[in-house]
């Protein structure tokens, strides 16, 4: 069987919380694609043009602007709302018994996702979480890699993800600083800090962080972390290009490889060679990992199949990126100095 | 002005606007309403907890209610097309109007005087059409501006001349890839023209008093930085905070050369992505594997990046060449503006905003596969 298909004949009935660009452009092109699943789906959002919108494009009969009329009604959601709102609808969903899949961040506060995987295993449903980057076959062979002690012992880790953010957002919500001040830590620090702890497995402990936030959502942000004599930074940004690649030196090899290049995975060993593993995949690009989730998902609702990514796995991340917030102190950032006295009533003349 | 008032900035997630929002956020003296066209762009601005509102201004339904409360406006929106910069600002001023705004900042450029000129320039030149849409908008933009001065809406406008500072794309970023790319230089007589170099803080300086000053309604103002430099000296300068080798001198006749060349395959290569590009994307997903696309993509960057790092002949003959001092004399004189950044305090500055955005370090290979930043 392929990691696509499903099985049993039952279709759930299912919610997709939340109809902003991530639902256009991962999950409803992924839903639609399974035999039923359109017909019984209900689109849920508080802009309800929106989710009329999305409903006519992709063939879904049913819209609700809010989640709360049709809790006890479905077998399962799907929340890709703001992040904030993670934790209070799936605790609504999973305390009516319906299993979740949560878009990433599982939760902004480790408090929360512990007690919604609590709550899931009280109420006898499952809580998986989308953290597409483990989906990806480059990031399974690193942890298999590593595993298997192919680098030896770890001397450091190197993230980056960086781009002019252009992400087509719907709500804006990243930028309601009176819903959460927090940005691009947040929003791409998940992927970053969750494939490091699964990588190692376990989690490493909060060095530093630094971002450059006046009370608003960081646009950069630099982590700094420490496992053993391993040490890990993070550099994440949604103003400017950064390297985009990860680079894991051990004592017996370097991988150094494209956050986004799945199908591949290069070894530089310490004489120098370089040994390519090519990766066997289906997907094209990163929006076609959400048929995978997806297949996973509807098979865990009827068959009872294990989450390709269970909410307790993310748990370490979301300690570690709550953690980084804690401690967070703001960059030196010089060209600030005195920007404040030059629109000033005392300058005018 | 106190911490109630609100001033809206169009253009915020813009280099000068954004600037203009942190200026006012961070004195405390009023309320700035950051003016966004798309939530997209709003990732820099957002970093400060300011009222970010929608506002296209080609849409007349998002300007109304961003106006609401407003006592004054400071015009930064715009793009390269005409119809933006002049129904767009069109719409800015009626909806001030209509608001009973106190006073309206329009910025404009110091390229309305076209750039077929010489020697100091004040006010009372007459501003030139030269083709280029975007200057030649500038111009009926500030007619508009005008028009509606005379109808009782208190307009000032300035005319920055190279603005420059943290998150400039154009002066700061564009130019520390090509002065990496080693192959930008010292351009001889094509670049003894006068570069006219204005910190962005100094632009915030003179709008705050354009904005305030009973003595800036119905008037345009120069804005120009402290020191007057060649272009060439600009290049020297930064390319030495940037600590890289010393440039290297480009004779004219070679830098015409491949000015002609670079010209001619950015016309050639604009054509083909338009005519060829979606499909050739389709078809490369049909008969490469992932490894060979992404060496195609990254082939293609280099060549865009090195078109990129050489000077276009329009900016040999009509910039870089250009013996102009747009003198601010008027508005230090009447508004009492004193820019306070030189060169080399503002170049250092942007150097260390570049720093904290990994465009200036890291090895080659990284800066190579930078790209845009």
């Amino acid at each position: 069987m392929s990691s696509t298909q499903q099985r049993g004949e039952y279709v759930p009935t299912i919610a997709l919380i939340g109809c902003g660009a991530f639902a256009e452009m991962y999950y409803l092109p992924a839903l639609v694609r399974f035999p039923g699943v359109a017909e019984k789906l209900i689109l849920v959002d508080s802009n309800g043009a929106r989710a009329q919108h999305l409903a006519s494009r992709f063939g879904i009969h049913r819209c609700v602007d809010d989640y709360r009329a049709i809790l006890g009604e479905v077998d399962a959601a799907i929340v890709a709302a703001p992040h904030h709102l993670h934790y209070p609808i799936s605790m609504d969903f999973l305390q009516h018994s319906a299993h979740v899949l949560c878009e990433k961040p599982l939760a902004e506060k480790a408090s929360e996702a512990r007690e919604m995987v609590a709550e899931a295993e009280r109420a006898g449903v499952t809580l998986s979480a989308n953290y597409a980057q483990r989906l990806f076959p480059s990031s399974v062979k690193v942890k298999e890699l590593l595993a298997g002690g192919a680098l030896g012992k770890l001397a450091s880790i190197h993230y980056s993800w960086g781009s002019l953010y252009t992400w087509p957002t719907a709500s804006g919500f990243y930028f309601n600083a009176r819903l959460s001040p927090r940005g691009v830590l947040l929003d791409r620090g998940p992927h970053a800090v969750d494939l490091i702890c699964w990588w190692l497995g376990d989690k490493p402990a909060v060095v530093s962080c630094q971002h450059d936030s006046f009370g608003g959502a960081e646009a950069v942000a630099q982590v700094e972390l420490s496992h053993g004599d391993c040490a890990i930074t993070i550099a994440l940004s949604w103003l400017n290009e950064l390297p985009n690649e990860y680079v894991i030196r051990g004592e017996r090899g370097e991988i150094r490889n494209g956050i986004e290049d799945w199908w591949r995975i290069p070894i530089a060993l310490p004489s120098g060679k370089v040994h390519k593993i090519k990766l066997a995949h289906d997907e094209q690009d990163y929006f076609d990992f959400g048929r995978r989730l997806i297949a996973n998902f509807l098979n865990v609702i009827r068959a009872g199949d294990k989450p390709l990514i269970p909410a307790g796995d993310v748990i370490p991340s979301v300690e570690v990126i709550e953690a980084c917030y804690r401690t967070a102190t703001r960059f030196a950032m010089p060209w600030y100095e005195n920007l404040g006295t030059l629109w000033s009533p005392a300058s005018a003349r | 002005m106190i911490a109630s008032e609100i001033v809206l900035v169009t253009g915020a997630a813009g280099f000068v606007g954004g600037r203009i929002v942190e200026a006012l956020f961070l004195s405390g003296a009023a309320t700035p309403r950051a003016g966004i066209r798309t939530w997209s762009s709003a990732a820099r601005i957002a970093r400060f907890p300011v009222d970010l509102v929608l506002c296209d201004i080609m849409k007349p339904e998002q300007i109304e209610p961003a106006m609401d409360g407003v006592s004054t406006v400071v015009h930064c929106a715009y793009s390269d097309a005409r119809d933006v910069i002049v129904q767009g600002t069109k719409n800015v001023l009626e909806a001030a109007q209509r608001a009973g705004v106190e006073r309206v900042v329009f910025i404009s450029t110091a390229e309305v005087y076209g750039h077929d000129v010489a020697g100091i320039v004040d006010e009372t030149f007459p501003c030139r059409y030269t083709g280029w849409e975007y200057a030649d908008s500038k111009i009926d933009a500030e007619r508009l501006c005008w028009e509606f001065c005379a109808k009782g809406l208190p307009v000032t406008v300035l005319r920055p001349s190279i603005v420059y500072g943290p998150f400039c794309q154009t002066w700061i970023a564009g130019f520390a890839r090509r002065l990496r790319s080693g192959q930008w230089g010292i351009f001889q007589q094509y670049g003894d023209g006068i570069c006219n170099l204005v910190y962005v803080d100094d632009l915030v300086s003179a709008t705050f008093l354009a904005a305030h000053h009973n003595a800036a309604a119905g008037e345009a103002f120069n804005v120009n930085g402290p020191d007057i430099i060649t272009w060439n000296e600009f290049f020297r300068r930064f390319n030495t905070a940037l600590g890289l080798p010393a440039l290297r001198e480009i004779s004219p006749a070679r830098l015409r050369l491949k000015a002609s060349v670079m010209d001619l395959a950015r016309l050639s290569a604009g054509r083909v992505r338009q005519v060829v590009g979606p499909a050739a994307a389709k078809t490369a997903r049909l008969f490469l594997d992932a490894d060979r696309r992404q060496g195609v993509k990254k082939t293609l960057k280099r060549a865009q990046r090195h078109m990129k790092a050489t000077a276009s002949m329009r900016d040999i003959e009509r910039l870089y060449s250009r013996r102009a001092i747009y003198t601010a004399s008027k508005a230090q004189d009447k508004l009492g503006y004193q820019p306070r950044f030189d060169a080399d305090r503002g170049l250092q500055l942007s150097v260390r905003w570049l720093e904290h955005h990994s465009l200036a370090r890291g090895s080659a290979a990284e800066i190579e596969e930078a790209g845009q930043p």
